[in-house]
């Protein structure tokens, strides 16, 4: 399949995504939103930024993605330090996706994931074969979805797509800000599945915020605990129910688990 | 430099240039134009073109000085009175001296002889109205006025000569609450419906035979002499020698009683002011030719349309250029302007205070405004309409990009779209409907307001609609009101068509 010829093989173990002694003070009452904090990512893992609403976890992500600019510290990604590239490039070379898919309403499917190879003025035909390729591998028929717009879409539908475009331009390292956040739990669950199916032939590097420690737990190989702007645990599953290192944590899977 | 251009010109097309005959709203100097006008065409093969029925004295007077207009036809009072400011009591002769030479001094305009007619101010009432039975003069009419409604017109309230000259001079005693400014023609609909008792007249108005009105003696001889003449550039006379020969055969040729014959011939028979003027000056030995027939039946709304449909075409022309010229460099405009809005909050409150106070300028008076800096016709009015479509447009292309969802500029910016990028493929296509429905209401009120710009000759439907007004001729009226009123909704209706097609479906579907 084509996709798995364009898709970035990654050297297993070498660092892709490097946070280092990252701050954001947001200007308004100087609030510490994120608070000094460093972790890395290895090709191929798939990890959660976990906790409550305001603990700094979106603001995190939006600072990789470099739609708020850090206060202070570095972010890498593979071999692009965010000193030396600008930030439109930058994040052409990530993919994005947001809560509620962020499916620009007045765009077909076709022209949502495709619109940023139009705009980098990619092949007409290339554009048609990969838009119709990805929406293959997402379950969704090219002829009967290509032409409808985001509204006349399910929001596991419009999900599917948001998935769809953030590959278009295939991204070594994928961001996603509550993507499933939006749905009812019987279209998550699915979601979920499929979306661990497809990362399986893509091995993509991905990013995941959420605030549901049962989709961190099921979805990524290690979850970055945050409480306050601050990193609280960093581990893998069983690390953090076997050995938390802060009552918070423990309290925290306590009370929100299903595990 | 100017001038040596305007002579290659014409030069290279064996012509001579046209010269522009003005007028006054009203029949009386409709028609003296249009003597001038026959005159200089028939008689002296010369080109004309006609700004006849241009408002009133500031605006015409105003476009003979900035060489807007060569010639236009005035009274000897109006000059000294209004123009002059000046109010000590002078005989014909002696008015007529002054005026002559403060205007050859002061403005380098020069007034023709006096053509014979007398339109002064005058007060009349209903004839078969019981109470004014034994008021003949407007001394008796002061000792009974008190419980009367009085109407003018607008520029008589103002005047040196006007409503508080008069009233002080005869003691007037009306009730300021029922004194009422309005436009000449009207005012004779008010009386013969008895909604008003006194009314304030032009002595030769065909209209007061018509409508069977006396006029009182003005027995104190407050009103100045209003003799009418010519008047025109030094400028213009020196180039066209053809107009001082008109100014020489108009000399003394028309009496106060012929005039109010020929007012009465347009105003109340509708005969066509130029055939008019025609007749009059081949049964007066002025000018050669065949008395036209002025027999005029009268028409319903449909014959009379068709019978004027050439004019109809041209005004259409016209009203067109001036609605859509306006419409369009307001949307080449504020769009843009809109854009730059959302992008600088600081520019934002500077900018709207102002064109909300553009907004809030009447339209006569912005009219008034313009005309002494870019003088009359097309471009005051095109101006005049382009400031009043600016504010919707700027203000809903404002709003529509600032109430786009920024989740969708959030998500656009972050797969990594430039501000460009974000304005012209989310913002703008996500504002359209918003924008489009802010091009439609321009697009209407532009329409109907083009009708006022008639009023500094720009004409269009409204020209029409003020002759329509001025000479109490309904048919002249719709033949302005009806098409604009469709153009109006077919303009409507296909922005609309023109919405459903560039607005993506996505925006208008629903779920």
């Amino acid at each position: 399949m084509l996709i798995i010829i364009y898709a970035t093989i990654n050297v297993i173990g070498e660092i892709v995504i490097k946070v280092d002694n990252l701050t954001k003070v947001f200007k308004n009452g100087n609030t510490l939103a994120v608070d000094n904090i460093s972790f890395e990512i290895k090709a191929g893992e798939i990890v959660s930024l976990l906790g409550t609403s305001g603990c700094g976890k979106t603001t995190t992500l939006k600072m990789i993605n470099r739609l708020v600019e850090p206060s202070s510290g570095d972010v890498i990604i593979g071999s692009m330090n965010h000193h030396n590239i600008d930030a439109v490039n930058w994040r052409r070379k990530i993919g994005y996706v947001i809560q509620k898919a962020g499916l620009l309403p007045h765009l077909t499917v076709h022209d949502n994931i495709s619109l940023l190879s139009q705009i980098l003025k990619r092949d007409k035909k290339f554009i048609k074969n990969r838009v119709s390729e990805l929406m293959e591998t997402i379950n969704m028929s090219y002829e009967k979805f290509a032409h409808r717009y985001p509204v006349e879409l399910s929001g596991g539908q419009q999900q599917r797509v948001g998935i769809a475009r953030a590959l278009m331009e295939d991204p070594e390292v994928m961001l996603m800000d509550e993507p499933f956040g939006a749905l009812d739990p019987i279209t998550r669950d699915s979601l979920h599945d499929e979306f661990l199916n497809l990362n399986l032939k893509l091995k993509k590097t991905i990013l995941i915020v959420t605030h549901d420690i049962n989709e961190a737990f099921k979805l990524s190989d290690k979850i970055i605990v945050m409480n306050k702007g601050q990193i609280v645990q960093m581990g893998t599953k069983d690390e953090l129910i076997q050995s938390p290192k802060s009552k918070f944590v423990s309290e925290f899977i306590k009370s929100h688990s299903n595990a | 430099m100017h001038k040596l251009l305007i002579l290659l010109f014409s030069l290279s097309i064996f012509a001579k240039t046209p010269i522009t005959v003005g007028s006054k709203g009203f029949t009386e100097s409709i028609l003296t134009g249009e003597m001038i006008a026959v005159l200089l065409e028939e008689k002296y093969d010369q080109p004309v073109s006609r700004k006849l029925n241009l408002g009133g004295t500031k605006i015409v007077f105003d476009a003979l000085v900035s060489g807007d207009i060569d010639v236009y036809p005035d009274y000897t009072g109006t000059g000294y009175v209004m123009i002059l400011k000046q109010s000590q009591k002078r005989n014909s002769e002696d008015t007529f001296n002054y005026i002559y030479d403060k205007f050859k001094k002061n403005f380098g305009l020069i007034w023709s002889r006096p053509l014979g007619v007398n339109n002064t101010y005058a007060l009349a009432v209903k004839k078969d109205n019981p109470y004014f039975e034994d008021i003949s003069t407007v001394s008796q009419l002061a000792k009974k006025s008190e419980k009367l409604i009085f109407a003018a017109p607008h520029e008589f309230m103002e005047r040196q000569d006007g409503y508080k000259s008069l009233t002080k001079e005869y003691n007037l005693k009306f009730d300021p609450d029922k004194i009422v400014a309005m436009q000449a023609g009207l005012m004779y609909t008010a009386i013969n419906s008895a909604k008003v008792d006194v009314i304030v007249v032009y002595s030769t108005d065909g209209r007061i035979k018509a409508n069977d009105l006396k006029l009182l003696e003005d027995d104190r001889s407050f009103f100045p002499p209003y003799q009418l003449a010519l008047l025109a550039k030094e400028t213009s006379l020196k180039r066209h020698p053809s107009l001082l020969k008109v100014f020489k055969d108009l000399d003394n040729k028309v009496t106060s009683q012929e005039m109010t014959r020929l007012n009465n011939l347009v105003d109340q028979k509708n005969v066509n002011p130029r055939v008019v003027a025609r007749n009059f000056l081949i049964s007066k030995t002025i000018l050669d030719g065949e008395i036209q027939s002025d027999e005029v039946r009268d028409l319903n709304f449909i014959e009379y349309a068709i019978k004027r449909k050439r004019f109809l075409l041209r005004l259409l022309k016209e009203h067109l250029y001036l609605s859509f010229g306006s419409l369009i460099l307001a949307v080449l405009f504020s769009v843009p302007l809109g854009i730059l809005l959302t992008r600088y909050a600081s520019l934002e409150r500077l900018v709207f205070p102002v064109i909300n106070i553009f907004q809030t300028i009447p339209s006569l008076a912005l009219l008034g405004f313009l005309v002494p800096i870019i003088g009359i016709g097309y471009f005051p009015a095109l101006i005049a309409l382009f400031i009043y479509s600016l504010l919707p447009i700027v203000r809903n292309t404002y709003t529509g990009i600032k109430s786009v969802n920024q989740n969708f500029v959030e998500a656009s910016k972050g797969i990594g779209l430039t501000n460009m990028q974000i304005l012209s493929r989310v913002e703008l296509p996500l504002a359209l409907p918003v924008i489009i429905a802010a091009i439609r209401t321009a697009a209407v009120t532009v329409i109907g307001m083009a009708t006022i710009a008639a009023f500094v000759g720009s004409g269009g439907f409204g020209d029409p609609i003020f002759r329509g007004v001025a000479t109490v001729n309904t048919n002249l009226i719709l033949l302005g009101a009806i098409p604009s009123a469709l153009l109006a909704l077919v303009v409507d209706k296909s922005l609309g068509l023109l919405e459903k097609l560039v607005v993506s479906k996505g925006i208008t579907l629903k779920k």
